[in-house]
């Protein structure tokens, strides 16, 4: 055994993929987490207009968090994030389970609940300002119907106009909710809720008691996933509310663009970029390192 | 020539070694099998002569070339995988002629190959089809068309019968057998059956923990194993293993509430290592209901046994006893007539009998 | 008999409850389509979803060559073709690169290879907030700020992470036994990615051009951020056109331009439904 390995004569067959992996690799380190690391930075210089280089400490953060419009787009994402994942998920679910009672027409069904996931959040978010509009949608509709004084004006309320963000984006995203337990549903044995009814289970309680607790996985996929969206949504407020009425509607996606863009205060910006990464990252790591141990355990 | 020279191979992942410096001198035209359960180095061998994985030191030759560090496609070997990964979306004829085609070799040329391997195959009428469209042992053909069609040195086969019913798997073992015959070409064959190893084999070497236990022909493995793994591993049901006194060059045995002596052809050899107790090995057919055997009278023994449970399986009739309190497997004639219960005659034959050390587990004789 | 009548009525209730939610999705399309041909006399005083009494194109028309987006007024065409001049080059060029990432991070792993998967797979996820700022910064230096190349960079760039995704998880399931077949057989690296692995590669390629085409058509952030007042993709365009308020409110136009810029990716989703969800569920990370 005293022989040395012997290397392979280094050819160009033999370092092909590493070649073709090479300029993936330097783009992902440079634009991906270089440029994480770049925002990072700038988030504790006083850049505005342009980045400059003197750092100032946690000034920029400090003042994020006294700027009450952050305020404002923070309790907006608990808000809209916490309304949107439990809708979309119990939707999704009650969507699914019925889906799976060997429906005719499934298909069909499933088509229509699931084409929002195709359009834009801008297109989304333009058909449900028009259908919202308290001058002329909704609201006109039901008062034709005869009730003279309904009023729904949520759009235009500061108060109220975070909700039709909600209902537009479970609009959109439900759909896909129910595509994932749907798809989860037909994992399960079907035998289970057979045994199930048989050991005298009705219907219901096979399904609260045997197969929700298998899907487990996919809720938490799905939980991951909404978060994830409601996070970085963006494109679905400047569509439908602008983030008004003033700010009212704001979240955090909105304001760093607005700060970082259009009011030259770049320092900000990267800190608020840097908020919602963190936020990203507290949802994200915990999630990859059960999936990865999890699929360790055969889960 | 097609022999091939395995010198000193070692195989390491980090800290696990997988082949503890292997060394087989493959003459041409030999076949021969590696065997060994899984996990013993069988395939990470068999992927290092194919050049699929580096060998971690040690060295390769083929027709007395060093081919260690030679790419695949240039060492001229051709392999059949249990899988037989044919080609899903080429057809049978392409499947076949693939590597001649990556070898460049003239459209005409490739074409009298393809059709020379089909009839001598018996897939002509199924060069057109996709694999999908074929049965297992079609499969089976065709990926043994594609290793012949570049008539290399060598032929690989890695376990090509294990996904085949039994009643296919013994055809095509008649098949590989026959085409060897024919071509004389050198084969190292995979297994882990042992019935395959027994009758395809010129020479096995038998696999364990990444260590050759034993290199010899199939006699040998069978009736000189080198040790209790071999022994244990070769031959169904296998060896009988008993843990026994030696008093006088005789193994003292109870069977059915007395004790017998058995005379052992090794008496010496333990006693020359002063030896009192030793794990006695023998073959099932060596324990058989009462025959005339004319010869060798010596060799021997009559007693009884309690049978608890019996097997007919047609030709013949496992029985299975204890010794000692171990069980053991006899194999009796059908026409005996034996069936499960006390006190059953029986006969011993202790010619063949070995004996092996109880710590280490090697042949003492 | 009393069991199979109950069996009926949760059945008619599992219908109905499924039809009601059918029309919930279905709502918003079917109010954007039938606004879309009223005239805005009709709006004003019809309801939302009446039927167009008197179907006019007036809005369409509008809405594709002369309505304003922002300061200019040439409708949307211009910027349909902007954004199909972004996404036919930069679906391409990052399917193609995902195709041969996933082929060498599948069966062409080496030392460092699956870490480098790891960072991709994790790339996936990070908000793009932090990676707006120094991206202009860069596009400026390259010369590329505002520009129709620079969206295309963009979006190759964070477009890889998944195309490389989904195909190694799809080559990850070709055998590896065939990798060693071809390599017996003689067959280079891109020997055997172009017979073996291309040839099997229909459907990946189907739901990953579909996943990158929607994805690109859909997108507004970057757009927004990295495109100049020319080269705006036609979300950035619908948005301006209805945020424009010069003169009253043309609902019937914004619908319109709404229905042509959610066009293409609904006629994806029409014709090959099946890979668009499959793209969903493999792309689910990125949501």
């Amino acid at each position: 055994m005293s022989v040395s390995k012997a290397k392979k004569p280094m050819t160009l067959e033999s370092i092909l993929p590493k070649i073709v992996l090479a300029p993936t690799t330097a783009v992902m380190l440079v634009c991906m987490y270089g440029f994480m690391i770049w925002t990072g930075a700038l988030s504790f210089t006083k850049s505005r207009m342009l980045p400059q280089w003197d750092f100032v400490g946690f000034d920029q953060y400090a003042k994020l968090f006294s700027n009450p419009r952050w305020d404002v787009a923070l309790n907006n994402l608990v808000v809209f994030g916490v309304l949107f994942i439990a809708v979309s998920l119990l939707l999704g679910l009650f969507l699914a389970i019925l889906l799976d009672q060997k429906i005719r027409l499934e298909g069909t069904l499933r088509t229509i609940y699931l084409y929002p996931m195709a359009v834009s959040f801008v297109v989304t978010g333009t058909a449900w300002k028009w259908i919202l509009n308290p001058g002329l949608g909704l609201e006109k509709l039901v008062r034709d119907l005869g009730f003279e004084n309904f009023e729904f004006r949520w759009l235009v309320e500061q108060d109220m106009a975070i909700y039709t963000i909600v209902i537009a984006a479970v609009w959109q995203s439900s759909g896909f909710v129910m595509a994932m337990f749907l798809a989860g549903l037909r994992g399960v044995d079907d035998s289970l809720i057979k045994a199930a009814e048989i050991d005298g289970a009705s219907k219901m309680k096979a399904y609260w008691y045997v197969i929700l607790p298998i899907l487990r996985p996919v809720f938490f996929s799905a939980i991951v996933i909404l978060s994830h969206i409601a996070i970085k949504s963006f494109d679905l407020v400047q569509a439908l509310t602008g983030g008004g009425p003033g700010y009212a509607s704001d979240l955090p996606a909105n304001f760093m663009y607005t700060y970082a863009f259009n009011r030259a205060q770049m320092g900000v910006g990267a800190s608020s970029a840097m908020i919602m990464l963190m936020g990203v990252l507290a949802i994200i790591v915990p999630y990859l390192y059960s999936e990865l141990r999890g699929g360790k355990n055969g889960r | 020539m097609g022999s091939l020279l395995i010198d000193n191979v070692t195989k390491s992942f980090g800290e696990t070694n997988i082949l503890k410096g292997i060394n087989i001198d493959i003459q041409d035209g030999e076949f021969l099998i590696l065997v060994g359960p899984s996990g013993c180095g069988k395939s990470t061998l068999m992927n290092i002569i194919a050049g699929l994985e580096d060998a971690t030191s040690g060295t390769l030759e083929l027709a007395g070339k060093d081919v260690t560090l030679a790419s695949p496609k240039d060492r001229d070997i051709a392999m059949v995988f249990q899988s037989y990964a044919l080609y899903p979306t080429m057809n049978v004829a392409r499947n076949i002629s693939f590597g001649l085609e990556m070898r460049k070799v003239p459209k005409e040329e490739r074409d009298r190959i393809v059709d020379e391997v089909a009839k001598l195959l018996q897939i002509d009428h199924l060069l057109d089809r996709k694999p999908s469209q074929l049965s297992g042992g079609q499969r089976q053909r065709v990926a043994m068309g594609r290793a012949l069609a570049r008539s290399p040195r060598v032929f690989l086969f890695d376990e090509p019968l294990s996904n085949l019913d039994a009643k296919l798997r013994v055809e095509m073992r008649t098949e590989i057998k026959k085409l060897h015959k024919r071509l004389g070409t050198t084969i190292v064959y995979v297994t882990h059956d042992q019935i395959e190893a027994m009758t395809l084999a010129d020479r096995i070497a038998v696999m364990k923990d990444g260590i050759v236990q034993q290199l010899g022909t199939p006699d040998e493995i069978y009736n000189n194993p080198a040790n209790m793994f071999v022994a244990g591993f070769m031959g169904s049901p296998p060896m009988n293993f008993i843990e026994v006194e030696v008093e006088d060059g005789q193994a003292i045995v109870e069977s059915a509430g007395e004790t017998h002596p058995l005379k052992l052809p090794c008496a010496e050899a333990i006693a020359a290592k002063g030896l009192n107790r030793v794990v006695l090995g023998i073959r099932p057919e060596m324990i058989t209901e009462p025959k005339p055997a004319p010869e060798d009278q010596d060799w021997l023994h009559s007693m009884s046994l309690d049978f608890d449970v019996v097997e007919p399986m047609g030709a013949d009739t496992m029985a299975i006893g204890q010794w000692n309190g171990v069980d053991i497997h006899s194999r009796l004639s059908p026409k005996a007539g034996m069936t499960a219960g006390k006190g059953t005659e029986i006969q011993v034959n202790t010619a063949k009998a070995v004996a092996f050390d109880i710590q280490t587990g090697e042949r003492i004789c | 008999m009393v069991a199979n009548r109950s069996f009926n009525i949760g059945r008619l209730f599992i219908y109905a409850c499924l039809a009601a939610f059918a029309l919930f999705y279905l709502a918003p399309l079917y109010v954007m389509l039938t606004t879309s041909f009223k005239d805005i006399e009709e709006i004003r005083s019809g309801n939302l979803l009446a039927l167009p009494q008197d179907p006019t194109l007036y809005a369409w028309i509008k809405a594709w060559s002369s309505a304003c987006t922002g300061s200019e007024c040439q409708g949307l065409a211009p910027f349909f073709m902007n954004s199909v001049k972004i996404v036919v080059p930069a679906v391409i060029i990052s399917t193609v690169i995902g195709a041969l990432n996933g082929y060498v991070l599948s069966k062409w792993r080496f030392r460092g290879s699956d870490l480098m998967f790891g960072m991709l797979l994790f790339g996936c996820f990070i908000p793009f907030q932090v990676i707006l700022l120094p991206m202009a910064r860069l596009l400026a230096e390259l010369g590329l700020a505002n520009t129709v190349t620079g969206l295309v960079l963009v979006h190759v760039i964070y477009g890889v992470a998944f195309t490389t995704l989904f195909f190694r998880n799809f080559y990850v399931s070709v055998p590896t036994e065939l990798v060693k077949a071809a390599q017996l057989d003689g067959a280079s690296f891109f020997q055997i990615f172009r017979h073996i692995f291309l040839p099997v590669s229909l459907p990946i390629f189907t739901v990953t051009i579909i996943w990158q085409f929607t994805q690109i058509w859909n997108d507004f952030l970057f757009g927004v951020v990295y495109s100049g007042p020319g080269t705006q993709p036609i979300t950035v365009a619908l948005n301006n056109l209805v945020n424009t308020s010069m003169g009253g409110k043309e609902y019937n136009v914004d619908m319109a331009a709404a229905v042509i810029a959610a066009l293409p990716t609904l006629l994806v989703y029409i014709f090959a439904g099946k890979y668009f969800v499959r793209g969903l569920t493999a792309g689910a990370v990125k949501g």
